[in-house]
């Protein structure tokens, strides 16, 4: 810090001298700011909101007696918004970026909207049009004079904070190859950018990287599949199939400073149905755990080696990963717990060490096992899928719980989140992997998407409150349509829900009762912060629908999705 | 297992070539730009694998369930994420050509993917799609 704060009164001085206009300061986001940004609510630095990844604003000018006030500020229309706006903006200093499809990044000023600069990330657009999990991006790190980015074409970019200039690339993965690259947020500490590659449903290995924050060098490459050449993970999967598992963690992680963990949920392994069923240990497409696929891990930032880990589904034979879940950091008792959220509609609490201290149940219609045990974490009661036809398997294969974050508040000690609840039939069928002349996904199955559950509802979604330890339910609401975007809760005691069909509702984060809701037009399927610009409070939200799970609502509702545009991307910013 | 992957397909299998910096000086590009100096990966897929052999022919219904079925439900039986294709009003000629180009947002380019016979393989299980197929 000093020695930054002094080079930079030195160039002022020098530029003074030299009869120059002083260059405008760079942001100073550096590890200290960052790892107090749950501090200064002023700001939304990082994906999560913090390290500790509660979705949480401590800010309370929009409250509870308020809020019906609420109005539009100022909006900004993305350009090429294929697949609609699915990022998570950031905000320093009150300037607010954000990112979307096709990589681009914007800069606005966060009390008018005006813009600063635009970003438009040359790629290759040959291999975009091939790819499936594509071509939207979910966010961007900030800090250290830098925003962030991955790109689908594979590579980690660098972009000036001031002035939206390129400063530098470093290619992580072969996509010409691989197909896929990297649509989820970067996570920066301690001067390192963790991001995660997609991977899962493709066969190779999916790498999680650390690369250097300044001089964008890569400093180590984590395998979610099979690990290094010795680790014993490799013997968890049957003969080569490590080599083309899947794996990846497509959402950004978190971090404890106090110990230096990176925690990083891991994807699910390929095929994702397995037709060796109930014999998975040892026959079918991938005998055996299949470590570290829909794990949660615990990574040393500077060398990436493993410190601890735990598979929430060994031998994942449904597609429920762990790349999903925030890592919701808090104390309680003295004692700190990680609360994290599992596709297939469990949230599992750990310790630090992630020894599993309690598992609870989010979603009612869950049937890939009968439960799992909240002491151990072991799985009771497992549904695998031999090859042929199965009836109704819940939750369907977009998750109890879906990649769209949810918000711990420290005032209401209440864990919000969005639980869905729909089942599929499918079709197990054996495959083999596709790896030329480019990877092709590996699926194991044909499925369709049930408008009806076992419990006799429909397909619909809920947000509930939660003791984010125990899971009991303080409240929950229900929506007729999964909601799929994430969670806001503020200090002014309100829980934001952007929901499926475009409109923003404000709830009582104590009771859960609509307070104020405002259509936007289209679909949620993004994020969601709140910040201060010129000492005034703003929601920032983003609109846009297209993403792979909102394409099955078309099939499932109908109306209005069956006419909603899934090439439009909006962030509407809200004020009093 | 491993009569799915051939030891000589993976045994040149190159691991991550860990080969550091690929960073590029800032000053080469604008913020319309980005590098065009080709970059050694850090991640490379395997090496030297054998072409598929064309005589296997293309196993369409492990192909859907493969790729396609993540939009195509049912097999292609049923709409979901993508169209249902049983009983498609598109001429044999539309079908090859969505399949290469695809469509922004919806669906990928498969043109790099399939050779001109695997297209018509793929047709021809289109075309024989039926509410009562039985399940293989």
């Amino acid at each position: 810090m000093k020695r930054s704060h002094l080079l930079h009164a030195a160039l002022l001085a020098a530029a003074a001298v030299l009869g120059m206009s002083a260059p405008v300061p760079a942001a100073d986001i550096d590890t200290q700011r960052l790892l107090n940004a749950d501090k200064n609510p002023a700001d939304w630095l990082t994906y999560h909101g913090s390290y500790k990844s509660w979705h949480y604003s401590g800010l309370d000018q929009i409250n509870t007696d308020n809020v019906k006030n609420l109005k539009v500020a100022w909006m900004h229309a993305m350009p090429r918004s294929t697949r609609g706006l699915q990022s998570f903006p950031l905000v320093a200093d009150g300037v607010l970026y954000y990112s979307g499809s096709y990589n681009q990044v914007y800069a606005l000023d966060g009390a008018t909207g005006e813009l600063k600069w635009a970003y438009k990330q040359k790629l290759n657009e040959d291999l975009v049009a091939k790819q499936t999990h594509s071509p939207y991006n979910r966010g961007i790190a900030i800090g250290f004079g830098n925003v962030y980015m991955g790109t689908l074409d594979g590579k980690l970019v660098a972009i000036d904070m001031q002035t939206g200039k390129f400063k530098w690339e470093t290619k992580l993965v072969e996509s010409e190859k691989l197909t896929v690259g990297f649509t989820g947020a970067p996570l920066l500490v301690n001067g390192k950018i963790i991001i995660g590659s997609q991977g899962g449903e493709w066969p190779y290995r999916g790498p999680i990287f650390g690369v250097d924050a300044n001089s964008g060098k890569l400093l180590w490459t984590f395998f979610t599949v099979g690990g290094d050449e010795n680790d014993p993970a490799r013997k968890t999967w049957g003969g080569d199939s490590w080599k083309t598992g899947g794996g990846g963690g497509w959402m950004a992680g978190g971090y404890d400073p106090k110990t230096n963990t990176v925690y990083w949920g891991t994807a699910n392994p390929a095929p994702l149905y397995d037709w060796g069923g109930a014999e998975w240990k040892t026959k079918g497409a991938r005998p055996g755990d299949n470590l570290y696929t829909t794990s949660v891990i615990a990574l040393d930032p500077d060398t990436g080696k493993l410190k601890s880990y735990f598979q929430e589904l060994p031998h994942d034979a449904w597609d429920f990963d762990s790349a999903v879940g925030e890592f919701v950091m808090l104390e309680r008792g003295g004692k700190e717990y990680i609360v994290h959220a599992n596709k297939g509609g469990f949230v599992f609490v750990y310790d630090p060490q992630l020894k599993v201290q309690n598992v609870w149940q989010g979603v009612k219609n869950i049937n890939f096992v009968k439960g799992i045990d909240p002491k151990t974490g072991a799985l009771i009661g497992r549904r695998d899928l031999a090859e042929g036809k199965h009836q109704a398997l819940c939750p369907f294969i977009a998750g109890g719980y879906s990649w769209n974050a949810g918000s711990y508040n420290p005032g209401t000690d209440l864990y919000y989140k969005v639980g869905n609840e729909w089942c599929m039939d499918l079709e197990v069928i054996k495959t083999t992997p596709v790896l030329e002349p480019m990877a092709q996904l590996n699926i194991g199955s044909n499925f369709t998407v049930n408008k009806t559950t076992p419990d006799g509802g429909k397909a619909r979604g809920h947000v509930s409150a939660r003791d984010p330890i125990t899971g009991a339910v303080k409240w929950q609401v229900e929506y007729a349509e999964p909601p799929l975007a994430s969670l806001l809760s503020t200090k002014g005691n309100l829980v934001f829900v952007p929901d499926a069909r475009g409109w923003l509702h404000a709830l009582d984060a104590r009771t859960g009762t609509e307070l104020w809701k405002h259509n936007n037009g289209q679909g949620h399927n993004g994020g969601i912060i709140s910040y201060t610009a010129k000492g005034k409070q703003y929601i920032a939200v983003a609109t846009g629908w297209g993403g792979l799970a909102g394409d099955d609502y078309k099939v499932l509702y109908g109306e209005p999705w069956t006419s909603m545009p899934t090439d439009q991307g909006t962030l509407v910013v809200f004020g009093m | 297992m491993r009569s799915r992957f051939p030891g000589a397909m993976l045994a040149l299998l190159v691991v991550a070539a860990f080969l550091g910096s690929s960073a590029v000086a800032a000053e080469m590009n604008g913020p319309m730009s980005s590098t065009k100096k080709p970059e050694a990966p850090a991640v490379a897929m395997p090496q030297g694998q054998p072409p598929m052999d064309p005589k296997a022919g293309l196993d369409v219904e492990k192909l859907f369930a493969g790729t396609c079925g993540w939009c195509h439900s049912g097999g292609g039986r049923m709409a979901g994420k993508g169209p249902k294709l049983m009983d498609t009003t598109l001429t044999d000629a539309e079908i090859v050509q969505r399949i290469k180009v695809g469509k922004t947002g919806a669906m990928p380019a498969f043109g790099s993917a399939f050779n001109e016979v695997e297209l018509q393989a793929i047709v021809k299980y289109i075309r024989g799609l039926r509410e009562d197929s039985p399940p293989k």
